[in-house]
């Protein structure tokens, strides 16, 4: 217990903490902004272009910011200790090691899962109230059933603290651990919509970015994922991502001389 | 300036980031083979197939690693503290600056170049005589594309050692390169049409197929710009990123 | 004894640091408060003054570090900024810690010498010179404390400069290290060179210093010699706490 307050005094003590909530919290203005430049072309739009107009659910867009940015903030908690030193003073005052990097994990974790929460829910009531009725699609759909997909998206954040943290410990550069996360984020996802099917649909599927639409069964034909995995198998990789490479940091946190 | 040129790159070549930065950008040669021997045999299957290329599938990779090194090469001092001491053997900062600029330049230039072509040259040698899309031009029509890329790349590193200069931290820096890479384009990607093409053909990743005039992208459709204009678009990024950097040099205390 | 860099054998080796009502405010601290002195050749000068009393920040305005609110810092008549070969003309050991871990002796001594015409040959003498020739290409990351503080005087060495500054360059180094820095300053300052010194060990500053100048809230206390100095007081140290126990105060009010 001491540990985790120590290590949460740690994270609200840093200036870079700050900056990168608000960058990801800026998500929600974001998204702001493209409902509102969304609604006013729509509106001086002819009708007929009106009955084709689409548009992609501005949550699961944003939703890639607070992802990026907690995978960041988790993975700085860890490296900024390795290029001060500091991480040799509190591996020395916890000698066993693991609790400081579970208790960075824990609360990188909650911090990520309010974070997500707010960004999701934040962009997803904004631009329902901002676009109306406008587009079919996404906003016109009551609440109850968008629910739990919104759920699930919001739960991929603290995925990505989680895994900014266990690259952080495994890595211990700070570039090292964001190029990781970046590759997880956008250039994996990238590379492997180009590759010829079936392979881009069956890794498709094991993104991270495919598991929420998985999880829910909400799947979509024009996903740039796959859907190929039942909920509980989605569940199950998800779990995998936050749990698995932070098994491996602590294995080598413990064994490693720091 | 040649003796800080000199530096500089000692000074590169002699840190193992620049290795893990390149190696990771190399990686493209390998993925390119394993791309090309996949397709190949799917294409063996079929008969026939259109593939991406993978010196284009494959180049966020190196543009990604190759930023990570220019945005190292300035915050990596800031860090440390070793900008003090380049400083106070240069203490003309804007020699100092340029001369990053320019190792920066040369060796992410050459980096790409010999990574792209490489890839290039491996996966058509691969690919023979099968149909697999990207194989069947010839190398005249494909140098255009080959050398934007090349370009892209070595922008997006100054663009990064700009904003380190600027911002003094690795992640700071790090964050706004993948923001203009990846994030700005992923986001105005779903501006409804044609708004979305119209603004996207201004952003970084956009410009390189503008500046081979082909198309940007499926869903994003052809180019807006001219070549000429695309390529100046391209130049303008990194000019003005590294004159922010070079202003936050010159006026802060070090 | 003195070694040429490879430089014009007609160059001066003596040079002068001069202060002219030097001031630096931070926003709202005064560092440095109107602070003139000049240190002069042949002999080492003392800096002295309690923690935060602006000695470190003094060093790093005559560097062109940080910029002077007001006044001015010249070495040999000119803002260091101005010199085209500076290490030719002034060494500083600042922060020994300012180095990338990274990189091996030799290479962060090679970077900084390129950068003002200095070969590799000089390289290898003054890593001879500070008993570093053994670990010349380990990483500097693995260095003791005092090994780096071995190493920041390599750097300030290494143009065979005139005028030489010290930050506490005894932090750190064991009994043997200690007597390598008294009689290597010394030994400089015979060859008519110019010494700043900075230390808070007032046992060692009597055996090396031979003018004293202390400063506290960034202001000059008193610019003696230590014999002066000696007359008055029964050591250098009753001297020194006699002298600045209002700056101290202060200093911990803060």
């Amino acid at each position: 217990m001491s540990v985790l307050t120590s290590e949460w005094l740690k994270v609200r003590s840093l200036r870079s903490t700050y900056l990168v909530l608000g960058l990801a919290l800026s998500a929600i203005l974001m998204g702001l902004a493209l409902a509102v430049m969304a609604a006013g072309m729509y509106d001086t739009a002819s009708l007929a272009q009106r009955s084709r107009a689409r548009i992609a659910d501005l949550e699961e867009v944003l939703v890639m910011v607070p992802q990026l940015c907690m995978g960041i903030l988790g993975a700085l908690t860890i490296t900024s200790e390795y290029t001060t030193g500091l991480i040799r003073t509190s591996l020395t005052l916890v000698p066993g090691r693991w609790p400081v990097l579970a208790a960075k994990s824990l609360i990188v974790g909650a911090l990520g899962l309010i974070v997500g929460a707010l960004t999701v829910f934040g962009t997803y009531f904004l631009s329902r109230e901002v676009l109306g009725d406008r587009f079919a699609g996404a906003y016109t759909t009551p609440f109850q059933d968008r629910l739990p997909l919104l759920l699930a998206l919001s739960l991929t954040v603290p995925v990505f603290a989680l895994l900014g943290t266990a690259f952080g410990a495994l890595i211990r550069s700070a570039a090292g651990a964001i190029a990781v996360i970046v590759g997880l984020v956008y250039v994996i996802p990238m590379i492997i919509g180009k590759i010829p099917e079936p392979w881009s649909e069956r890794l498709g599927s094991l993104m991270i970015g495919a598991l929420p639409r998985e999880i829910t069964g909400d799947t979509i034909t024009t996903s740039v994922y796959g859907s190929l995995l039942s909920p509980a198998a989605a569940a199950m990789v998800m779990v995998a991502y936050a749990t698995l490479p932070l098994i491996a940091a602590t294995w080598l946190v413990r064994r490693r001389d720091a | 300036m040649k003796a800080v040129l000199s530096s500089e790159w000692v000074k590169l070549r002699s840190v193992a980031s620049t290795f893990h930065t390149i190696g990771a950008a190399a990686a493209m040669v390998v993925l390119g083979i394993a791309w090309t021997v996949y397709v190949g045999a799917l294409a063996d299957e079929r008969g026939m197939l259109r593939a991406a290329a993978p010196e284009e599938g494959f180049l966020p990779l190196v543009q990604m690693s190759l930023a990570v090194l220019g945005v190292l090469t300035i915050t990596s001092e800031h860090a440390t503290g070793m900008i003090r001491t380049s400083l106070v053997t240069v203490p003309r900062r804007s020699t100092l600056f340029l001369a990053k600029a320019g190792i920066v330049a040369l060796a992410t230039l050459a980096t790409a170049m010999s990574v792209l072509l490489l890839t290039y040259v491996t996966s058509r040698l691969i690919a023979g005589e099968r149909h697999l899309g990207f194989n069947e031009s010839a190398f005249t029509n494909d140098l255009p594309m080959l050398l934007a890329s090349g370009l892209s790349v070595t922008a997006l590193a100054l663009v990064g050692l700009g904003l380190g200069a600027a911002m003094r931290s690795t992640a700071g820096a790090l964050v706004s390169v993948v923001s203009l890479l990846f994030v700005l384009p992923g986001v105005i990607n779903y501006l409804p049409p044609p708004w979305n093409t119209r603004i996207a053909a201004l952003l970084l990743p956009n410009l390189v197929p503008q500046i081979a005039s082909e198309r940007m992208s499926s869903r994003l459709g052809d180019g807006y710009l001219p070549p000429w204009a695309a390529l100046a678009v391209l130049f303008a990024y990194p000019l003005i990123t590294l004159t922010i950097g070079y202003y936050a040099l010159k006026r802060k205390d070090a | 004894m003195v070694r040429r860099a490879g430089g014009p054998p007609s160059r001066i080796l003596y040079g002068v640091i001069e202060l002219q009502h030097l001031t630096k405010r931070y926003g709202g601290t005064l560092a440095v408060d109107d602070l003139s002195f000049t240190v002069e050749p042949g002999h080492v000068t003392g800096f002295l003054g309690p923690n935060g009393a602006g000695k470190s920040t003094t060093m790093r305005l005559i560097l062109g570090l940080d910029a002077p609110t007001s006044g001015q810092a010249l070495v040999n008549g000119r803002g260091y900024t101005s010199l085209r070969k500076p290490m030719r003309e002034v060494g500083a050991l600042l922060d020994a810690g300012a180095v990338h871990g990274g990189r091996s002796a030799y290479n962060h001594l090679l970077c900084l010498a390129r950068t003002n015409d200095i070969g590799p040959k000089r390289v290898v003498e003054v890593l001879e010179q500070v008993g570093l020739a053994g670990v010349a290409r380990k990483r500097v990351g693995g260095f003791s404390l005092g090994m780096k503080q071995r190493l920041g005087i390599a750097v300030a060495l290494l143009g065979d400069p005139g005028i030489l500054m010290f930050d506490e360059p005894v932090n750190g180094l064991d009994p043997d290290g200690v007597r390598w820095i008294r009689d290597l300053m010394r030994s400089l300052a015979a060859e008519g060179r110019t010494i700043l010194l900075s230390s808070h060990l007032m046992s060692e500053m009597a055996l090396t210093a031979e003018r004293i100048v202390i400063v506290g809230r960034g202001k000059l206390i008193i610019e003696a010699t230590v014999a002066e100095l000696t007359a008055r007081y029964p050591s250098l140290e009753d001297a020194y706490m006699a002298l600045t126990s209002d700056s101290v105060q202060f200093g911990a009010a803060r």
